[in-house]
């Protein structure tokens, strides 16, 4: 029972994964090793960490990435890992509930911070719940011990170019009964919000769509992104669906956000609990927001956001 | 005709939850309990296919035997009839032992087609126990699902699954589980008809004996607390000079310079 695994949709979620990795590669004394369904990583995946890369074989036409589950579950039988990370988009949380059904092993998802027991080679693993109210700390009896981690909780392994290791070719068979019919890729509007220094959240108190004229000259003078709470992206579709933030959506860390309108449910503060400086402008003074706020303004959105794009306008020479 | 199970979770009200900002201690005090509200999500999803193409639904929850008043609630929501998989110790499950005791409750007592299950409950927000559930009893699954279509008398759905890359598309043949996201219905509010309807259907329950073994848990939850929240709490008024303070206040902290553009 050992060594560390990591698999994850995407290339840049491996790489961030591969950090904490190898620190628990090393304090335990057990190899690293991450998936790759493209070969061709394999070199990048070992320069920023990994002692192993287990190519995945490609996917049949019309297979989902879940089709990997069964593939995933036959080489934790055969090599017995005691760690295994898994990066917590849709896919791969859908991808390790049904690995740790499969595995009859516990799964900490949307892991938040990861440390070993002192002397020990168990994971103390954290995450929110309650909203995003409470914070949990849980040990897994089982292995692997296994999380999905939220992407951008990580920062990305340190690249060493001499490095080296090991690559393994995958051979056990995917399959699925699910099957593809179509795809349609998302055009990003905008700027990644979650690599915004300042943010303009929309929330339900913003009560229509012209006043998001108002709401983007602000972001314009500030020059910030606008983000938004998830039932503008939902109900509302004022806003695409990779601006909204919380628990379920984005989490962000910028310097400053800005909450319009924002009620502040525990849901979404989840999302922007990390920011530097949080200002809030809302009608409602018990509004939660205010609670989870540096500064914050009661009143009208109307009246304060054109005074804010004044004054922040003139000290900013915008 | 269709057979559809939907699952849902009684749940504490997180909005009641208060805490002690000194010890981070969590204040249940008098906290309500609801329907996860995902879960309502999945019901009213359920009750959309019993009006549609005329599906008999099952709603099955597992708790402990004080959560009974959870079943009028669901009820009242359209479905046919409840499962109440109750034990006193059926609290605070890790989503292993959930996601084991449905499969063990369901499997061979209840006839079914589909099962719909919410995108994550409110309190943990796991959200294991569906797909888990679809590999315990052997199933094809599919989550994040924004939008369901059955073609009746074919033995598949079709479900529009929203990603972060975008929209999949897949076929799912039956029997199947799906976890739906908010975004696929608005779930009505019981009238007084129906709540009082909601008295007069079935209710089967199930007890930890006749479920045989369940494995786990395999998490144990060591700490709980209060997620830390150190804001200053200043505030302004709305007029000019508030403005013009609070607009000072964040360039002092230097989160805004400058020039940025």
């Amino acid at each position: 029972m050992d060594g560390i695994w990591i698999f994850a949709e995407r290339q840049e979620q491996t790489l961030e994964l591969l950090n904490p990795g190898r620190s628990l590669a090393d304090m335990m004394g057990v190899k690293l090793a991450a998936f790759a369904a493209d070969g061709g990583l394999a070199p990048e995946y070992i320069a920023h960490g990994a002692d192993e890369v287990f190519v995945l074989p490609p996917l049949l036409p019309g297979q989902p990435l879940e089709s990997y589950v069964a593939v995933l579950a036959d080489e934790a039988r055969k090599r017995t890992p005691g760690v295994f990370l898994i990066g917590a988009t849709p896919r791969g949380k859908e991808i390790a509930a049904r690995l740790a059904a499969r595995l009859n092993t516990g799964l900490c998802s949307g892991c938040t911070g990861l440390h070993l027991r002192d002397g020990s080679n168990v994971l103390e693993m954290e995450r929110l719940m309650f909203g995003g109210k409470a914070v949990q700390k849980v040990l897994c009896s089982a292995r692997p011990q296994m999380a999905t981690v939220l992407p951008g909780t990580f920062e990305p392994a340190v690249c060493l170019p001499d490095r080296k290791g090991v690559v393994v070719e995958v051979h056990s068979a995917s399959s699925s009964e699910v099957r593809i019919v179509s795809r349609s890729a998302r055009h990003r509007e905008g700027a990644d919000v979650t690599e915004a220094k300042i943010i303009v959240c929309v929330g339900r108190g913003v009560e229509s769509e012209e006043h998001m004229e108002r709401v983007r000259e602000l972001a314009r003078v500030v020059g910030g992104e606008i983000a938004c709470t998830r039932p503008i992206a939902e109900e509302c579709q004022w806003l695409p669906e990779e601006v909204y933030l919380g628990i379920s959506g984005k989490r962000v860390k910028p310097d400053l956000y800005i909450g319009l309108g924002v009620s502040g449910q525990i849901q979404h503060v989840a999302g922007i609990r990390e920011s530097k400086v949080i200002f809030a402008v809302n009608r409602d003074e018990n509004a939660p927001i205010f609670d989870a706020a540096d500064y914050g303004i009661v009143g009208d959105m109307c009246r304060v956001v054109p005074l804010l794009i004044d004054e922040l306008g003139r000290l900013l020479k915008v | 005709m269709l057979n559809i199970i939907t699952c849902f979770k009684w749940v504490i009200d997180e909005a009641d939850i208060k805490a002690d900002a000194a010890t981070r201690k969590l204040l249940f005090g008098r906290a309500g309990y609801k329907i996860s509200a995902y879960d309502r999500h999945a019901i009213e999803e359920a009750v959309r296919f019993q009006e549609q193409h005329g599906a008999s639904v099952a709603a099955v929850t597992v708790a402990p035997p004080s959560a009974k008043k959870c079943l009028k609630d669901a009820l009242s929501r359209g479905p046919d009839s409840a499962c109440f998989v109750n034990d006193p110790s059926f609290l605070d499950l890790d989503p292993s032992q959930t996601s084991s005791i449905l499969a063990a409750a369901v499997r061979g007592r209840i006839k079914f087609d589909l099962i719909i299950c919410g995108e994550g409950s409110d309190d943990l927000y796991a959200q294991q126990v569906g797909p888990a559930l679809a590999e315990r009893l052997g199933i094809p699954c599919a989550t994040c699902v924004s939008k369901l279509t059955y073609a009746e008398d074919e033995k598949h759905i079709i479900a529009e699954r929203r990603l972060d890359d975008g929209m999949e598309t897949v076929l799912v043949p039956l029997p199947a589980l799906v976890s739906v996201l908010p975004g696929i219905n608005t779930p009505r509010i019981p009238t007084l008809k129906e709540v009082l309807g909601a008295a007069k259907k079935e209710i089967f329950n199930v007890a930890l004996e006749e479920l045989g073994d369940i494995p786990g848990p395999y998490l144990k939850t060591v700490e709980v607390v209060a997620a830390a929240m150190d804001r200053r709490g200043i505030r302004f008024s709305a007029d000019e000079e508030g403005v013009r303070s609070a607009v000072n206040a964040l360039f002092k902290e230097g989160v805004l310079s400058q020039g940025v553009l």
